[in-house]
């Protein structure tokens, strides 16, 4: 059996006497899409399916943070850290380069639990972000900062998978809602598996590696991380999205983040392709070209020097290797 | 049942008597249920080909649509003979070293039932190509021989240079672009882009017809108004497709993808997906933005889907060609897939080539070696053995 319409709402309802079980389906028709029947309720849970993004400055820094001239920055002719100025790999950029304030997406005290060490790491890393970043060399985002990363994903709720597929670096995560085997080995992107408390999407992940980050500020893990996700939908068109994130080896204890993910509403929203390695490769092998491609611009174009300096240790497949 | 209206209300109830249940309360245990539980045909799950089949019809076969049983037994026999073996070249040499795949790189299924994956044209082959994809064929080839025609590779005559010929001269080539954007592997490594689409992560995607190392899964994900595909295929370069199903037009042809842009709808029990937008730097067979791809989907029993792809491209083909395969469902529970395009995190062979040939021009320069362009690095699979089947 099957329902379909243009334009308006269908409720189907649908009982099946062998079982006494009854599921009903109440559509809502976004404007301008012919046939799009999107149930709000899906076997009788909500239905997340769609295409979604955060709308925050999460992947910046998860903590409060005020605006700042730019993603790196150098002091000015003040010594003062509020008065820094932009520095070379985004000072062409001019506003473009800078980095938009932020209430913050930490609960509770607002502030992550690093242990003393660790927190050593995250300033070390913030201070070396560019080569440390694995989003700047569009590595696999990891969870829960694929979640927030401003760039689309689309949710495909099937039977007993939850599928999300990620614009950036073509990645995706399957939620497994039946039984399942665990992975053969470390992952970026955890092993996630789901189970309904109420309407409640409740997701646990584990079996990550130490790779990904949070945010573009250093905050990272270990690959003790542990996860729980908690999807609730407010709204058609707004998932309260919530996370409990444990790792013992970093944080002295579990500390939560939350924050609305918002569906891209556009009647002809599609996720389209971020394949970042390819736009990447200047970054990482630029200098192993045979003639440069960057070289020193003269007469009326701008001519920028940037001088990169790789941290001992910081090279990409040291980073890799350690 | 059917409902089709537009601009009101409809309220639909059934009542199903008896054991029938739309209900996919079943366990892994159970047969899948054929539609899903809004009514769909219900295609999700971890598909993959289980057997072996060429692209095209091997000359040998070619008054055979399909193998005979003994047929079949005695390749399995001769391609198991194949399996573990090492292919050297004549030890020493380049072309040896450059052999490090051997044959248990490979994956190796049984031989499957058909001849030929392509079942249109009749005789299981390529329809001819256009004079234009001659010609171009032709330049490329004689490009990628160019850079080629110093190295002991082209001097011992080795297939890879097949033809082109020895010359100690170095060809002026080495300083030219590629005719055409580059995608496969070639003799010179002045960077990124000199490299295959595949040394670069950036693997070719559709049409998928799987390959020698390690194989080739779909996982596909439906939702009402909504259908996602995983592909994991090669060493963990997996890719996702998610099919548009609302009936609205293409993208507008500005917008090109590497995996294109997928338009699908139901005809009955098969899902219909139009595929086109493709990127200009993806090359399948000599088609790149052109490509134009219709596939049919159908779920034919619980373990069993039908996949049916015609391949059009007017300015490479003198006609569409269509490709069948059959998918068999893999266990759910065994997370055989492989969710990770983890190959740019861990890519040292793009840099390495292009790292080293850097260094053989330092050395060169300072007379501490040969000069790089009697050197071959890019010939590679030398190691493994012809498949009888292809």
């Amino acid at each position: 059996m099957r329902g379909r319409h243009l334009g308006s709402m269908i409720t189907v309802a649908l009982a099946a006497a062998a079982v006494g079980a009854v599921i009903s389906a109440s559509v809502t028709q976004t404007s301008g899409q012919a046939q799009n029947t999107r149930p709000a309720r899906i076997e009788g849970k909500p239905n997340f399916s769609g295409i979604w993004q955060a709308n925050n400055e999460a992947d910046w820094d998860l903590e409060a943070h005020a605006a700042r001239p730019g993603a790196v920055t150098q002091q000015g002719v003040y010594p003062y850290d509020y008065a820094r100025v932009p520095a070379a790999p985004v000072l062409a950029l001019g506003a473009v380069g800078a980095v938009p304030g932020s209430i913050g997406v930490v609960q509770d005290d607002g502030h992550i639990p690093y242990k003393p060490e660790a927190l050593a790491i995250k300033r070390e890393n913030a201070e070396h972000w560019i080569d440390r970043d694995p989003e700047i060399k569009c590595y696999l985002p990891g969870i829960p900062r694929a979640m927030y990363l401003p760039h689309p994903f689309e949710i495909t709720q099937g039977t007993n998978k939850i599928h999300i597929a990620y614009a950036f670096s073509n990645t995706a995560r399957t939620i497994h809602m039946d039984k399942v085997a665990p992975p053969p080995d470390d992952t970026w992107m955890g092993h996630s598996v789901g189970h309904w408390e109420g309407d409640t999407l409740v997701v646990d992940v584990s079996n990550f590696n130490d790779r990904s980050w949070f945010d573009r500020a250093g905050n990272f893990h270990s690959d003790a991380l542990h996860l729980v996700e908690r999807f609730t939908l407010k709204t058609p068109d707004v998932i309260w999205y919530e996370v409990t994130i444990e790792d013992p080896q970093v944080f002295t204890h579990p500390w939560r983040i939350a924050m609305p993910i918002y569906r891209r509403a556009e009647p002809n929203m599609q996720l389209l392709e971020f394949r970042c390695n390819e736009f990447v490769e200047e970054f990482m092998y630029g200098n192993l070209r045979k003639q440069q491609l960057v070289k020193h611009w003269e007469g009326d174009t701008m001519a920028v020097d940037i001088t990169r300096k790789v941290p001992p240790g910081d090279q990409f497949y040291q980073w890799y290797g350690r | 049942m059917r409902h089709l209206c537009s601009g009101s209300i409809i309220v639909a109830a059934v009542t199903a008597v008896g054991g029938a249940t739309v209900l996919p309360t079943r366990t892994s245990a159970e047969a899948p249920a054929m539609k899903t539980a809004w009514g769909e045909p219900d295609l999700q799950g971890i598909w993959t080909d289980e057997t072996d089949t060429p692209l095209q019809r091997s000359p040998k076969y070619a008054a055979q649509e399909f193998f005979t049983d003994a047929q079949r037994a005695e390749l399995d026999k001769e391609r198991s003979a194949l399996l573990s073996r090492d292919k050297r070249v004549e030890r020493g040499t380049e072309l040896d070293v450059a052999g490090a795949y051997s044959a248990l790189f490979m994956s190796q299924k049984h031989t499957g039932a058909r001849t030929s994956l392509i079942v249109d044209p009749p005789d299981g082959r390529m329809p001819p190509a256009t004079p234009q994809a001659q010609k171009l064929a032709t330049v490329d080839r004689g490009f990628r021989l160019a850079l080629l025609q110093s190295t002991e590779t082209c001097r011992n005559g080795s297939v890879a240079c097949s033809g082109g010929k020895y010359d100690p001269t170095p060809s002026p080539r080495l300083a030219e672009l590629p005719p055409r954007y580059n995608t496969g592997r070639m003799n010179r490594h002045d960077g990124p882009e000199d490299g295959s689409l595949g040394d670069r992560c950036l693997t070719i995607g559709l049409p998928e017809f799987g390959t020698a190392y390690g194989g080739s899964f779909r996982r596909i994900v439906q939702a009402p108004g909504g259908i996602s595909i995983f592909y994991d295929v090669g060493q963990g370069q997996g890719w996702q497709r998610n099919i548009v199903m609302d009936g609205r037009p293409h993208l507008p042809s500005n917008i090109r993808q590497w995996y294109g842009d997928s338009r699908g709808h139901w005809e009955g029990n098969t899902l219909v997906i139009d595929v086109t937008n493709f990127s200009p730097k993806t090359d399948f067979q000599g088609s790149r933005e052109n490509l134009h791809l219709v596939e049919r989907w159908t779920r034919t029993s619980a373990t069993s889907l039908d996949y049916v792809v015609t391949i059009e491209d007017p300015t490479v083909w003198t006609r569409p060609w269509t490709v069948r395969q059959e998918f068999t469902r893999q266990n759910d529970q065994d997370n055989r897939l492989y969710y990770e395009p983890r190959c740019i995190e861990g890519n040292y062979g793009l840099p390495g080539l292009m790292r080293g040939a850097r260094a053989e021009e330092l050395a060169y320069a300072q007379g501490r070696g040969p000069n790089p362009a009697t050197k071959d690095n890019a010939t590679d699979f030398v190691g493994v053995e012809v498949d009888p089947l292809q």
